[in-house]
């Protein structure tokens, strides 16, 4: 049965009414429109879900929307400011690390999360960061430069 | 792939949890993680009537040190289980376990009692668990009862828990002075990979530079479910470690292992039986360097 | 400096902020008000006669728009290639492969159509089936399709000089094979698609494909739809590399229910189809024979490929002359025999995937001529740049070399990875290997007989002058092509990058082939830049006529108009265009200098809009003899790679350390997306290399046809990447760019096959090169060596 819950999703409140079986996943996509949450294999394999909760990277196809009640959430839609695109999102551009797109909303939330843990990370540390999101495209070689990049660029704008 | 239908309870604590258990018995099963359990949903292996969602309880996500060792809530996430001090600076065969399981993701979700639930062999937790000598708390409504992790598992994918009961706690003593443990895996690829082989080793040396007073080596995936190598361990105790005495307890691990020979597993009976050997060389090797090192 | 102005340079692609934000939107992304959900009815059988079909349970399912059959799809055959039309929409009077479609639902909901599905009642009566090779061709064995006698879809038969001659000659003759594994493309996003359909009899498909003239022509003969009616318009897609070039039961499935109800119809395949339907690379077993003399000239090479090409052709025709035809150069081989032969079994069907038809091949004789080299005495770097053709070359078999950087590619490497302090030098357990490759750079022919252009390039100046719109049919699949079309119209009509706006992928938009055998960088470029010539000659056109200025004396650069020689006066076209636009904010400055966009203003005063036009089909291509028509192209992309590695020789665990690799891509329109092709074209090949198998059990079930137990590489398991670019200016390409989206791919398994001997001595003739491979080859090498 439908219940409605109020989820937190990029600082903002939605209620939603939601079955149990539904994920948080298909709940982002196909109720609230934030479909810049891929879905790619739906168990937990490629992290194109990949979304950030209380902190931590998440697949959403593996959590229920019921669980993801109270937490706060960010998605892609999530990194942009006012002031424009996040320090990564810009570094996944100017780097080339971006091919077909369709890992990149996950891979760049993997990164964010990996640099707010240790902002600087080696070059190992970054590919441990993001081992859960595969990538087909790129062969991770510019996805890691973008990444180090922006870590650097992130250090020099905090000094 | 559509998620079955069930009804979802999301008890506040571990009481009301396991009232719900003994309600709904069979039909119920405890969602923790969900990394193995909303999978099997998915590919309809299993549907559930009811879905009991325990990962809030923060009573279940604890880390309690104390003199005698430490006792970990069922629902503590395999990352925090990877980083968290309290274990890795005692129990690091469980920490490396721990960061060798799934993906980042996977550990964020996953829990230290849903890799004990789900009773995998290729499981990366159970080899230091047991290896370690860790115990399960289980608990039910109606009664709480302490075991060895390695009666705990009963055969693939099988284990002692009732149709009522959950995981509460994982008991792990405080290694005796002058022990050690390594943990190994070996998969083809370097992360996000379901086990061919894990090995975990624990030996106890009778001081510094002395004999191993005592042994335990455990191996994942040649085996219905974890399996102890007794006849590998027998042979340590009593000897000074060191690589000829590690090559031999290698070999007996090696006959102590029965992996099937299935047309379509991971890898062959036969390999699988020499990296047991390999991984076993390995980790007593890791597991003699922290017996002898600065820990004690 | 370049003597370009935007070719050549590191600009961000085109569609790079919108896929970093989460705006960019791919199929599934799309809803339509009304839309029905659409789910397939497969078959769990490999083999087996269909003696009914009950559909009435799914049809009393509420919420079920529609159920439809072969009573409703019709027998039309379809497939790719023309000569082996094999499949129709539905199947009908049996099933051959597990997953073979039998029926589609359409309801309002996911859940409904796939309970609906589940709900209808197929009578099978299972038959004998055969999964391999061996089965396939045994006496007796039963057919997958009575056709092909001998279970054989494809044969080729070819001989270029006279190879047992040449190797009476030789001084060393090697026989050697390698089997690989069947690879599946593994892109992301999997297959999705939603079909709408008007009262005018206009269907719209749109859908993850990487050839929307295909999947046009292929619906409008499958469903008697008029080609007219029938658009298919690409969103964004997340990958193909060869899974999405063809028209797949999906696509067919969602326009039929679409037809039926009225309504938009969304399908999207889950990951097990994608494994089911994918018709990727397919399994090949190689035995090749090469002889050569003892200063290691290559004289001859006889060849013989078995290929699994499971239950339906598809691009599989292709595929089996591309194994043979792609190993006529990069070296000078004078006299090559080939037989392949492609095998119909009931396993799911392959097709084509990055490297089409040459990879294993490649990897085959490449390893090959380094235990050639090692029996010689010779460095293999040397053997190569021995036999090492050049521009002009033309092969055995034809293949012109119109330009060819393998020479220059070997040398960059080389140097690069310092291979000459490295090659038998490394400590035991520690190795490094070489090999090359070429590929086409785009297939010389349609996969269907015509006189067709492969591509037709529109564009069109905005009113004031400010935006250029390049419209083309073009598939930008995440290679990168919106961004080099963007790039070679700029150029094109001089003016900056910033001024273009591409829309690509609509069938509504011209014709293009799309993306598959590299092709597009080279034929679409060419029809682009034709396109922006033509805009660039319009505008000069009026302004001549407005400033009395001969064309011929006049340029666009930098988006200004140069004069070549005495600048007129520009200051009434100057206030005319102010005049025209004086509540316009962005009104371009009052300097001397006569924008693009002032002049294009100007010309449509006396033209109206200004559209240019391109167009594009190869030049006539070299070969009469049959098969000749795969492997020629206008071009051929080059390129060598070093592996270095290393073996934990108690496990068997391959790590790779580095990867050096050089391609000649002839000119880089864009050096940063040039560079992403080859890492992306590695790490497939490392994976194929490594890790990848699609398994199937002996009733011809898919063992993992998920992305955990199809092992592709995740980033932990990929090295540091280097790669170098090598410009050869292609005579046949724009602005003398070619192909490197496949060729790069050739050289990778072998570089590494290599590179695993010279760590560990030991030669191995199977792929992939998991642990288990790699352990039992050690143990077999130890064993045979100490009986020695």
């Amino acid at each position: 049965m439908k219940k409605i819950i109020t989820l937190d999703i990029n600082h903002e409140h939605y209620e939603v009414a939601v079955e149990p079986n539904q994920t948080l996943l298909d709940t982002l996509r196909y109720q609230l429109g934030l479909t810049g949450t891929k879905k790619g294999c739906e168990v937990g394999d490629c992290g194109a879900c990949t979304v950030i909760m209380d902190g931590v990277t998440v697949n959403s196809c593996l959590v229920l929307a019921m669980q993801a009640e109270g937490r706060q959430i960010t998605t892609i839609e999530g990194l942009e400011t006012k002031e424009g695109m996040h320090p990564l999102q810009t570094a996944f551009v100017e780097k080339g690390a971006i091919q077909c797109g369709f890992c990149t909303s996950g891979m760049i939330l993997s990164a964010r999360v990996l640099l707010d843990k240790n902002p600087e990370p080696t070059e190992e540390g970054i590919r441990r960061g993001i081992a859960g999101n595969l990538c087909r495209c790129t062969g991770y070689q510019k996805i890691v430069e973008a990444v180090q990049s922006a870590a650097d660029g992130m250090k020099e704008g905090h000094q | 792939m559509l998620l079955p239908k069930f009804e979802f309870h999301e008890p506040k604590t571990v009481d009301e949890a396991c009232q719900m258990m003994a309600e709904y018995g069979a039909s119920a099963m405890v969602l923790a993680g969900g990394t193995d359990l909303l999978v099997n949903m998915k590919k309809k292996l299993l549907s559930p009537q009811h879905l009991i969602a325990i990962s809030r309880i923060e009573e279940l996500k604890k880390v309690d040190s104390s003199p005698f060792g430490l006792k970990i809530g069922a629902c503590l996430s395999v990352s925090d289980t990877a980083s968290s001090d309290a274990i890795g600076k005692k129990w690091g065969a469980l920490s490396a376990g721990a960061k060798a399981l799934g993906s980042p993701q996977i550990r964020n979700l996953a829990t230290i009692g849903g890799n004990l639930g789900t009773a995998s062999s290729a499981a990366d937790l159970p080899p230091s668990l047991m290896a370690y000598g860790a115990r399960v708390v289980l608990k039910s409504s109606a009664r709480e009862r302490t075991l060895p992790l390695e009666e705990f598992f009963t055969g693939s994918k099988r284990t002692t828990l009732a149709d009522d009961e959950m995981i509460y706690e994982i008991q792990i003593d405080e290694p005796a002075p002058y022990s050690g443990a390594g943990y190994e895996s070996l998969g083809v690829r370097s992360c996000q990979d379901i086990k061919i082989v894990n090995v975990a080793s624990f030996i106890t040396l009778d001081g510094p530079g002395g004999i191993i007073k005592s042994a335990r080596i455990v191996m994942g995936c040649v085996g219905p479910t974890h399996l102890r190598a007794h006849s590998a361990e027998k042979i340590l105790v009593g000897e000074k470690p060191g690589e000829a005495i590690f090559a031999r307890a290698g070999e007996l691990a090696m006959q102590d292992a029965t992996p099937r020979g299935a047309a379509f597993s991971r890898a062959s009976a036969g390999y699988k039986k020499d990296m047991v050997g390999v991984l076993t060389v390995r980790t007593l090797g890791t597991a003699w360097k922290e017996a002898t090192g600065e820990r004690n | 400096m370049s003597q370009y102005d935007v070719i050549g340079t590191r600009a961000p692609r085109v569609d790079a902020p919108a896929k970093a934000t989460g705006r960019a939107i791919f199929v599934d992304d799309m809803s339509m008000p009304g839309m029905l959900y659409g789910a397939l009815l497969q078959s769990p059988y490999a083999h087996a006669l269909i003696r009914g079909i009950d559909v009435s349970a799914a049809l009393k399912l509420p919420g079920v728009k529609a159920v439809v059959t072969h009573k409703e799809a019709g027998l039309v055959k379809y497939g790719v290639s023309p000569a082996r039309y094999d499949e129709t929409i539905f199947c009908y009077d049996k099933v051959r492969q597990v997953g073979d479609n039998i029926a589609a639902v359409a309801a309002v909901d996911m859940a409904t159509a796939v309970e609906a599905a589940s709900l209808i009642k197929v009578d099978y009566e299972e038959l004998p089936a055969v999964f391999t090779i061996e089965e396939a061709l045994a006496d007796g064995a039963p057919l997958v399709h009575d056709d092909y006698k001998r279970n054989i879809s494809a044969e080729v038969h070819q001989e270029f000089g006279d190879v047992e001659a040449a190797l009476k000659e030789c001084d060393l003759i090697k026989t050697t094979s390698l089997k690989s594994k069947r690879q599946d493309c593994a892109f992301i996003e999997p297959q999705g698609c939603i079909a709408t359909y008007d009262l005018s009899g206009n269907l719209t498909l749109y859908s993850s494909t990487q050839t929307t003239h295909y999947v046009q022509r292929s619906l409008a003969m499958a469903l008697g739809a008029p080609v007219g009616k029938v658009r298919v318009v690409k969103p964004y897609v997340g990958g193909g590399f060869g899974s999405k070039a063809s028209a797949s039961h999906l696509e067919m499935a969602a326009c039929l229910l679409a037809m039926q109800t009225g309504k938009p119809v969304k399908m999207i395949f889950d990951r097990e189809q994608v494994f089911l339907h994918g018709r990727a690379r397919h399994q090949f077993v190689h035995t090749m024979t090469t002889g050569v003399k003892k200063d290691g000239t290559i004289m001859a090479l006889k060849h013989e490929a078995w290929l699994n090409g499971g239950a339906y052709s598809s691009f599989g025709i292709a595929t089996v002359y591309y194994a043979g035809s792609l190993l006529g150069g990069p070296y000078k081989l004078p006299n090559m025999k080939y037989d392949g032969y492609r095998i119909a079994t009931n396993l799911p069907a392959c097709g084509a995937q990055r490297g089409h038809g040459g990879v294993i091949a490649r990897s085959c004789w490449e390893q090959q001529l380094d235990m050639i080299a090692e029996e010689l005495g010779m460095d293999p770097l040397e053997l190569r740049l021995k036999n090492i053709m050049t521009a002009g070359d033309v092969t055995c078999n034809d293949l012109d070399m119109s330009s060819l950087g393998m020479k220059e590619c070997i040398e960059v490497v080389r140097d690069a990875s310092d291979w000459k302090n490295k090659k038998g030098k490394l400590p035991q357990g520690k190795g490094i290997g070489m090999a090359c490759g070429f590929f086409v750079s785009g297939a010389g022919f349609p996969i269907y007989r015509s006189e067709t252009f492969h591509c037709t390039v529109t564009i069109k100046v905005t009113e004031d002058g400010g935006t250029a719109i390049v419209s083309t049919a073009s598939a930008e699949i995440g290679q990168g092509s919106d961004t080099t079309f963007a790039m070679i119209a700029a150029e094109g009509m001089g003016i900056p990058l910033g001024m273009v706006r591409i829309e690509s992928g609509d069938t509504d938009f011209g014709v293009d082939l799309g993306a598959y055998s590299s092709r597009q960088t080279l034929m679409t470029g060419q029809a682009t830049k034709q396109a922006a010539e033509n805009v660039k000659m319009q505008v000069l056109d009026a302004l001549s006529k407005e400033l009395h200025v001969p064309v011929e004396d006049m340029d666009i650069k930098k988006g200004y108009i140069v004069f070549k020689k005495d600048k007129p006066d520009l200051s009434a076209l100057k206030t005319r265009y102010i005049k025209e636009h004086r509540e316009w904010t962005d009104n371009p400055s009052l300097d001397d200098e006569l924008s693009f966009r002032e002049a294009s203003r100007i010309a449509f005063f006396t033209k109206g809009t200004i559209v240019g036009t391109g167009m594009y089909k190869p030049p006539e291509l070299g070969g009469k003899f049959k098969g000749a028509a795969v492997g020629t192209s206008p071009a051929y992309g080059c390129s060598a790679q070093i592996a270095e590695v290393s073996v934990d020789e108690q496990t068997g665990r391959i790590t790779i350390e580095k990867m050096t690799d050089a391609h000649d891509c002839g000119q880089a329109i864009n050096r940063t997306s040039v560079e992403a092709q080859m890492h992306g074209s590695m790490a497939m090949g490392l994976g194929e290399a490594l890790f990848e198998e699609v398994k199937f059990d002996d009733k011809g079930r898919l063992l993992n046809g998920d992305l955990a137990e199809y092992k592709m590489p995740t980033a932990l398991d990929m090295p540091p990447m280097e790669a170098l670019i090598v410009e050869s200016h292609e005579p046949n390409g724009p602005y003398g760019a070619k192909e490197v989206g496949e060729g790069n791919i050739m050289p990778t398994i072998a570089a590494v096959l290599n590179a695993v001997h010279d760590a560990i001595g030991v030669r191995i003739h199977e792929l992939p090169l998991n642990p288990e491979r790699v352990y039992l080859a050690i143990k077999e090498y130890r064993e045979k060596n100490a009986k020695q």
